[in-house]
């Protein structure tokens, strides 16, 4: 064998190997391919409106547990990760996470301010589900069920969504990151009247 | 020196081979992503409308209809930025041949709502129809809503003489036992088992859905296994059909032929959800695309399957003439009110704590009830005509507690109540909890153990 077929074939095989290996996972290298880890911006106030606007940017894309980065292409860029890696660096937020990012939160717990994050910035931020349900945090507070409006969020021990709109027969039109199989949308539930969902609020709108 | 059969220079030129082809892919793999990254366009603009429509108006409510256009700017990111948003009613009497156009207008400068004031002859007319068209150049967007406009506009009826029943205030806790239970099937993967979506370890969500079919069989949607459970009437053990459904959260409604109509809530590649229809071996007769993204729940009517699609709030026909409907013509058929296969329609309206009801026959209201409750009324899960009463159930919950009241209404007021448990473990289909066959109430009800369904009787003594 000439060393010039050697070189040829050992770039070739490495090449193929190589490229179909980390290309074959791209779905799962959303996160490394396209988000960033900008500081997020500080505001002084934000509305309900302003968080519905950056709900719905989210709306279509992907959902990815631990996850909170997202394009606004309107489709799932990661479809069919698995389930149950959080390692996956899929596109999209978990229901948390993509709470965390409507409401604007910072990351110190104890700060109630506001704080714009873009939508490929990646950030998942402190709280569970489980944790939005308890009011955790000095930005989040419990609230009465019946009380909820826009923007507001019903929480259990696994899941949290945010109330987008009241349907006439008494649902609500809740807009989440599901799972998975279901990406970031909005969804008409029951969660208001079941007993394992609490009212959960951020403080401070505008 | 000989490595395996080559000499030295073979075996470097190898290794700096292996080196540049892996650097190669590396670059190539970079440059792709850094393409796909950059073909990601700026961001979008946004315009998505909200209405909750006044489907049964009080004499006493504000004269006014209420949207929430959400809007953001084509290519701005900051969500607090200037979006601005415009648009109109349009209003008039069923059978006028025109409709008024009133302007709409901001509550608030920068803010989302937008209101319009009814004319003051057209509110104390028994009904009115009405549509919005509604524009956000910096959005560069147009949304109509409901979404056929004037072929399919909202009808907002006026209650005048509505039976007024108060239900006081709830104690949870007193929920009637169960009835007989029907159906059972433990949570797994088995052959007669229902499965949970990720397991035991996540929300929980299975057991979608159930309708009863003609003869008295149950049956019990498994959305994560992809079948279909049967139990014939008085049989412990279930049939077991497989269908190819997408895997999520779906309601089902079983036709007289004793085919399936499954309503998927979920779907792929920018296309709105899709209802299946299955013989009962599990094959696919046809798929139907509903016309909005948002449909939540899937009834049989008098001529085929009814979908309550949102965000237009109107019941849309699956089938057109015995054949799939297009997406235009689920749209411009859609209606306010469900049409009953008992005869005449049926249109729901909660208002905070109050529910509103009426049975139309002819496109007028001839029964009507408003029914009041101190504790907070969730949603209506059935509203359907039993002879000559009406069978309502309705979740009535607080912050710590929910349960479901069973209400028979006549012409003179409350006939009976009845309370039932949630019995809601898993999360399934929103409205697919309770159905109503010949005199017998059936709830699908889910535990830590598996789901079962339960069968009341509606007998009134």
């Amino acid at each position: 064998m000439t060393t010039r077929r050697v070189f040829a074939t050992a770039f070739a095989a490495v090449f193929v190997l190589v490229f179909a290996g980390t290309a074959g996972g791209y779905h799962t290298r959303f996160v490394a391919l396209n988000c960033n880890y900008a500081s997020p911006t500080p505001t002084s106030y934000i509305t309900r409106d302003g968080s519905a606007a950056v709900a719905l940017r989210a709306r279509h894309e992907g959902y990815q547990w631990a996850g909170g980065c997202w394009n606004d292409n309107d489709k799932d860029d990661s479809p069919n990760d698995p389930t149950t890696d959080a390692g996956t660096g899929g596109e999209g937020g978990d229901c948390s996470g993509f709470t965390f990012k409507v409401w604007r939160e910072p990351l110190n717990t104890s700060d109630p301010s506001f704080h714009q994050w873009g939508m490929l910035r990646s950030v998942h931020g402190p709280y569970t589900a489980a944790a939005f349900k308890a009011g955790a945090g000095a930005p989040n507070v419990t609230a009465s069920k019946s009380s909820l409006i826009k923007m507001d969020a019903l929480a259990s021990e696994s899941h949290i969504g945010l109330v987008y709109a009241a349907n006439p027969d008494g649902t609500d039109q809740i807009i989440e990151a599901k799972g998975e199989a279901y990406g970031t949308g909005i969804w008409t539930r029951t969660h208001r009247g079941s007993s394992s969902y609490g009212g959960v609020r951020r403080v401070g709108w505008s | 020196m000989r490595y395996r059969g080559l000499t030295r220079s073979a075996a470097t030129y190898g290794i700096v081979g292996s080196l540049a082809g892996g650097l190669a892919a590396v670059a190539t793999i970079s440059i792709v992503a850094s393409a796909i990254a950059q073909s990601t366009p700026a961001t979008r603009g946004v315009l998505d409308v909200t209405h909750s429509p006044a489907l049964l108006r009080a004499p006493s409510d504000p004269a006014q209809l209420v949207y929430d256009a959400h809007c953001a700017a084509t290519g701005v990111e900051d969500p607090e930025a200037p979006c601005h948003v415009a648009g109109s009613v349009f209003v008039r009497e069923p059978g006028s041949p025109t409709f008024r156009e009133i302007p709409l207008e901001q509550v608030e400068v920068g803010r989302a709502r937008l209101e319009a004031s009814l004319p003051g002859d057209l509110v104390t007319r028994p009904a009115l129809e009405y549509f919005a068209v509604i524009t956000s150049q910096d959005a560069r967007a147009t949304v109509t809503v409901p979404a056929a406009g004037a072929a399919a506009p909202t009808v907002s009826h006026r209650l005048d003489r509505p039976v007024s029943v108060a239900l006081g205030r709830h104690r949870f806790g007193e929920a009637q036992r169960v009835g007989e239970q029907v159906a059972s099937a433990h949570w797994g993967d088995g052959p007669y088992e229902i499965g949970l979506e990720e397991g035991r370890t996540s929300n929980p969500i299975g057991a979608s859905s159930f309708d009863v079919a003609a003869g008295g069989s149950v049956v019990v949607l498994d959305h994560a296994n992809r079948k279909l459970l049967r139990w014939s009437r008085g049989s412990r053990q279930p049939e077991r059909t497989p269908v190819s459904v997408n895997g999520t959260i779906a309601d089902i409604a079983v036709a007289q032929d004793g085919s399936y109509y499954v309503l998927e809530t979920t779907s792929r590649d920018d296309r709105n959800p899709l209802v299946r229809r299955f013989d009962d071996a599990g094959r696919e007769l046809e798929a139907v695309e509903t016309a909005e993204g948002g449909p939540a729940q899937i009834l049989m009517g008098p001529d085929g399957p009814l979908v309550l699609q949102r965000p237009s709030h109107h019941w849309m026909p699956v089938l057109v003439a015995g054949v799939p409907a297009s997406q235009a013509a689920q749209r411009s058929r859609g209606r306010g009110g469900r049409r009953l296969q008992a005869g005449g329609e049926v249109v729901v309206h909660r208002v905070w704590n109050e529910l509103r009801l009426a049975l139309l026959v002819g496109g007028s209201i001839t029964r009507s009830w408003r029914i009041t409750s101190e504790t907070p009324l969730g949603e209506v899960q059935l509203a359907e005509r039993l002879g000559d009463r009406f069978v309502v159930v309705l979740r009535i919950y607080d912050d710590h507690a929910d349960e479901f009241a069973v209400l028979q209404l006549d012409r003179h007021g409350l006939r009976s109540r009845t309370y039932v448990a949630s019995a809601e473990w898993a999360e399934g289909a929103p409205l697919g909890r309770f159905r109503v066959a010949g005199t017998q109430l059936y709830r699908l009800g889910t535990s830590p153990s598996g789901v079962f369904v339960d069968r009341f009787s509606l007998e009134v003594r």
